[in-house]
């Protein structure tokens, strides 16, 4: 049976990659080291891989290029597409709301696409630079007419784009282009405020990924 | 130039032979300069080295004693061989005439 301290090792290991884990925890097992030296080694390698992974342009981009600010506008759009439900039950006017919404979705789909294929392991920052900004609107959310959970329309239509990237998969070249012109196309008809056309760069990122060689990829 | 690291890794590695793997590497540096070598010092490094071609690493068959689990085992390349070799001599030669050097008197 495994004691608790060891499981604990374990548990830290789970932090680092299959084969650091294999080597790592069958060479304190051999060398029978403490727990306690033991943990020491597993989380000194663990903050050293760690540190490798940002010498990279990678997590900056995706942490604090996509993840942070792309959730402050995907807030404020998913906003205006529920102010657009509350309008349209008034006036009428479907087809425009039905536009913004597919264009939510697309546009938070590429954005949750692009930050999971380019953050790879440091996903966990990114994560966190996506929902500080939830958490911190939430607590100010004061639209009366609307529910706070209106703010994150855009999360699963993310989380799904996330997931995506992480499997390394990516759409066609036709496909992409077809996603970026009919995303542009939203963004002029119903996008807004001019700073919401950043949200579109995603899209192209992915006609990019596309059209280039699929050994070319980035890969975690 | 290799780092004195580096050096110290590859020295043990080669010295090992076929048996060079992260534990017995790091008993052997350990036995040898007498300082505690961490895990994840000693693995970044083999990344390194790897990185430079100095050194090609692959996954063992689990064995019983390790619990089952596998070894990362290291070889030295030629490369590896020839840029150890070069830091050797560079330390020899920049030794010369040093007082701690055996037969020798220091200038001082």
């Amino acid at each position: 049976m495994v004691r608790l301290d060891w499981r604990v090792v374990e548990g830290a290991a789970g932090l680092l990659g299959c084969e650091d884990r294999e080597a790592v925890l069958g060479d304190l097992v051999e060398a029978g080291e403490g727990a306690w030296r033991g943990l020491l080694d597993v989380l000194g390698l663990v903050v050293r891989r760690q540190a490798e992974l940002w010498r990279s342009w990678r997590p900056w981009v995706a942490a604090l290029g996509v993840a942070l600010p792309f959730s402050f506008l995907l807030m404020g759009f998913s906003v205006s597409v529920s102010l657009g439900y509350r309008q349209v039950t008034l006036h009428g006017g479907w087809l425009g709301l039905a536009g913004r919404a597919v264009l939510l979705v697309v546009l938070a789909w590429a954005s949750g696409f692009v930050v999971g294929s380019v953050s790879r392991r440091t996903l966990w920052v990114s994560v966190v630079a996506t929902f500080s900004p939830c958490l911190f609107c939430l607590a100010r959310f004061r639209i009366a007419s609307l529910s706070r959970g209106c703010l994150l329309l855009f999360v699963l239509p993310a989380v799904l784009g996330v997931w995506w990237g992480l499997r390394g998969r990516t759409v066609g070249a036709g496909v992409g282009l077809m996603l970026a012109l009919g995303a542009s196309m939203g963004m002029g008809l119903w996008g807004g405020w001019w700073v919401n056309w950043f949200l579109v760069w995603p899209v192209w990122y992915l006609v990019v990924l596309g059209g280039g060689d699929e050994k070319a990829y980035p890969r975690g | 130039m290799l780092g004195e690291f580096e050096y110290v890794l590859l020295t043990a590695a080669a010295g090992l032979g076929d048996k060079a793997y992260g534990a017995a590497m790091r008993e052997e540096i350990e036995a040898t300069t007498g300082r505690k070598c961490s895990l994840g010092a000693l693995y970044t490094t083999i990344d390194r080295l790897e990185a430079k071609g100095l050194v090609t690493t692959w996954m063992s068959d689990a064995t019983p004693q390790r619990g089952g689990r596998a070894k990362r085992m290291v070889r030295v390349t030629a490369k590896g061989i020839e840029e150890a070799k070069e830091f050797y001599d560079a330390v020899m030669r920049v030794s010369r005439g040093a007082s701690w050097v055996v037969g020798k008197t220091g200038r001082a």
